[in-house]
């Protein structure tokens, strides 16, 4: 008694119980899917398959994950499914709280800052997401925004993120900003001129960038849904991918 | 018990990214705002673990990196010249990355290392700048802003950011000025730096063509020419160049231009590029 | 750490290799001559694992001159290249490789042309108007490509490997005493003044 008295109380506990046990923390998973944003002249898609996965399991064959967040502004939070929505709904939140505050819109360019600050607000300790941002500029054209997990971004006409956008992104290029493609009216001595696409066509690539997704990667498929932004609001248009 | 049990509890609500995490806001710089910490004892480990590929090849979070910037002062002011290229990995995340990022109409700053980190940093810097021309009725000095960047940078040294930055501006006090910072916290005033992975080959041109009295037509092509020989060596420089021009009225943006024509018209004026055959 | 450089011009090739001999923290040398003559017409430079280097280069040297000796006749640059090439890709795929970059430097008396092979320790053999190996590519690639023309006369080729010279000088985080500048063309190798 009076010896344990004596010992300091270091010598009687091991460190690892005056201190916490930390084993390695890894708090992140990837959930798969791909999401895909084509800027128009008066409007802009954001689309992504419902498919939910973890490994070679599929959690989810209809597990939505590009929302419409008020505002005429839809975003899509690709990657760790938990950061993800986490994300998605402050920023829906953030949007509740700009109206109370300030009685008007939020615009899409302020939108956008605000997603830069609060993925960088977890500098260290990052959301494990591909953010896309999709609205109506000030000027009602088009606009696409995309992040990096730490909030740099970047207004573009076109962008495809998650698991099958190094196979979508290219197709992309190619086909929305006429990349390496030679004009046929000049017989091919002139670039092709940019232009914009209409809604129909923008809809036509979006459907075959995401078959051709599901034919070639294993977390793509079961369904795609298209959240549509006109000066009208957000249109949601649903169809099948494969299933296997 | 206190310590799990403060790390676990958040400090404010309301502040930005701040679900169940510790935050961290570096000593003086009030006006930072707080950046929520993962709740481990070892944070920049962490995040090491995470998202570095250098130490860790299939980390989870792959951040951009990889350029190529310069900026030198010549008789006719400051030309800066960037590329636009965003790599993660071997993936080109972009080709039409804004690297030269306008502060305010007289002072630009580039972005080299983590995208993220400079745009960010950088945009928070041009607030500082105007609270100060507020407070003061006064433009802030080049030398000013460049060392509150390289203070808030140095108070989160060891932490994982990642920039290599050069601010240039024009006052009637300093004349055109060029500031070198880095995540290191080092912060360096000169005439002519190239920062980035392309940096060597920007060096190879700038400095065997670099005279003081060039002509800003001059300048500007040798900015201009010293990116193309940089994304024509390094791989993760490319894309196209932008161009500035810093003057005692502030900045002109001098174009865009794409690296896939610029290079074969290069090539046809200069007959150079060598080792690039026409044919076989 | 070492700088190899090489240079075509129209009838000759310039070679640049630097002086010191560094090894772990210490300048052992400051006249290290990084390069072997291989036979009348052509000379190569080589940079790598201490003690390798030279006993690379000295059995290329040997089996070039034993060629010549048992048959009359000197093996052209470009069969020199492609021997060695051959030397590196058996010894790669051996217990022990040898880890040695080089480039040949050569004049064909049969085409009257200069030429120059870019060799390294994995036996990739490329024939190039300029070359270098090691952090002296970084600053000097781009100069190169910015510089150098087609059928350069010797004047220009120095006055560009000049302009090479001063940029490691200048950017280089070390010393690495100066160079020896070497010239293979129809007459053989001669060694020309050190640009400091």
């Amino acid at each position: 008694m009076s010896l344990q008295e004596a010992l300091p109380d270091s010598a009687l506990h091991s460190t690892a119980s005056s201190v916490p046990i930390e084993h390695r923390f890894n708090p992140y998973s990837d959930n798969g899917g791909t999401i895909l944003g084509i800027a128009g002249k008066d409007f802009a898609v954001l689309a992504g398959d419902t498919r939910n996965t973890t490994g070679y399991s599929i959690n989810s064959r209809y597990e939505p994950k590009v929302f419409h967040v008020g505002d005429n502004v839809v975003v899509s939070a690709n990657g760790f499914a938990a950061d993800g929505n986490v994300l998605v709904k402050r920023l829906g939140q953030q949007i509740q709280w700009y109206h109370y505050n300030h009685n008007k819109e939020l615009k899409l360019s302020s939108c956008a800052r605000l997603v830069q600050h609060m993925l960088y607000g977890k500098r260290f300790f990052p959301y494990y997401v591909h953010t896309i941002l999709a609205g109506l500029d000030e000027d009602g054209k088009g606009a696409i925004y995309s992040f990096d997990p730490v909030g740099s971004y970047e207004r573009e006409q076109c962008r495809a993120g998650g698991a099958a956008a190094s196979l979508i992104m290219p197709f992309l290029d190619n086909q929305v900003n006429f990349k390496n493609q030679m004009d046929p009216a000049t017989n091919g001595t002139e670039p092709h001129p940019i232009t914009y696409l209409s809604l129909e066509e923008v809809l036509q690539l979006v459907k075959d960038a995401f078959s051709s997704a599901t034919e070639r990667h294993i977390q793509v498929g079961d369904g795609l849904e298209i959240l549509i932004v006109t000066k009208d609001g957000v249109r949601t248009e649903y169809s099948p991918l494969k299933r296997d | 018990m206190d310590t799990i049990s403060s790390r676990f509890t958040s400090a404010s609500a309301m502040a930005l990214g701040n679900d169940n995490c510790n935050e961290f806001n570096p000593d003086g710089f009030l006006d930072a705002p707080s950046l929520s910490l993962p709740p481990i004892s070892q944070p920049a480990a962490f995040l090491r673990a995470h998202t570095d590929d250098a130490s860790n090849r299939d980390c989870t979070i792959k951040v951009n990196h990889g350029t190529t910037t310069l900026a030198f002062r010549f008789q006719g002011g400051i030309v800066v010249a960037v590329d636009s290229r965003a790599t993660a990995g071997n993936w080109i995340a972009s080709q039409t990355v804004k690297k030269v990022i306008e502060i305010n109409p007289f002072l630009l700053g580039t972005m080299a290392g983590g995208a993220a980190d400079c745009q960010y940093w950088e945009t928070w810097l041009g607030t500082q700048c105007r609270l100060h021309e507020l407070r003061s009725k006064e433009r802030i000095s080049v030398a000013a802003a460049s060392k509150m960047l390289s203070n808030l940078v140095y108070s989160y040294k060891g932490m994982g950011l990642s920039m290599g930055t050069m601010v240039c501006g024009y006052t009637e006090r300093e004349g055109p000025t060029i500031y070198y910072v880095d995540s290191d916290g080092t912060r360096l005033k000169g005439d002519m730096f190239c920062v980035g992975s392309g940096q060597t080959f920007a060096y190879g041109v700038l400095d065997a063509s670099y005279k003081w009295d060039l002509s800003v037509d001059e300048a500007l092509a040798l900015g201009k020419r010293s990116i193309l020989a940089a994304t024509h060596r390094d791989a993760y420089s490319g894309g196209s160049i932008n161009l500035y021009h810093v003057t005692q009225d502030g900045w002109v943006y001098h174009g865009n231009y794409d690296v896939g024509t610029t290079f074969w018209e290069t090539k046809a004026k200069e007959e150079s590029f060598n080792n690039v055959k026409v044919e076989l | 750490m070492d700088i190899v450089l090489g240079i075509t011009t129209k009838d000759a090739v310039i070679i640049a290799t630097s002086k010191a001999a560094v090894r772990g923290i210490s300048i052992l040398k400051v006249t290290d001559d990084k390069t072997r003559q291989l036979s009348d017409n052509s000379l190569m430079a080589f940079t790598g694992e201490a003690g390798d280097t030279v006993q690379f280069a000295e059995l290329i040297q040997a089996n070039a001159r034993l060629y010549s000796m048992r048959n009359g006749v000197d093996l052209s640059p470009t069969a020199i290249s492609n021997f060695t090439r051959n030397e590196l890709a058996n010894a790669l795929r051996s217990r022990k490789p040898f880890q040695v970059n080089v480039l040949i430097a050569g004049f064909d008396k049969k085409t009257n042309k200069s030429s120059l092979n870019w060799i390294d320790y994995l036996a990739a053999n490329v024939s190039l108007p300029y070359a270098a190996h090691g952090y002296a590519s970084y600053y000097t690639l781009s100069l190169l490509d910015r510089h150098h023309k087609k059928d350069m006369n010797l004047e220009e080729g120095l006055e560009l490997l000049k302009a090479c010279i001063a940029e490691l000088q200048k950017r280089i985080p070390f010393d690495f005493k100066g160079v020896y500048v070497k010239i293979v063309d129809k007459d053989g190798v001669r060694d020309l003044d050190d640009i400091e």
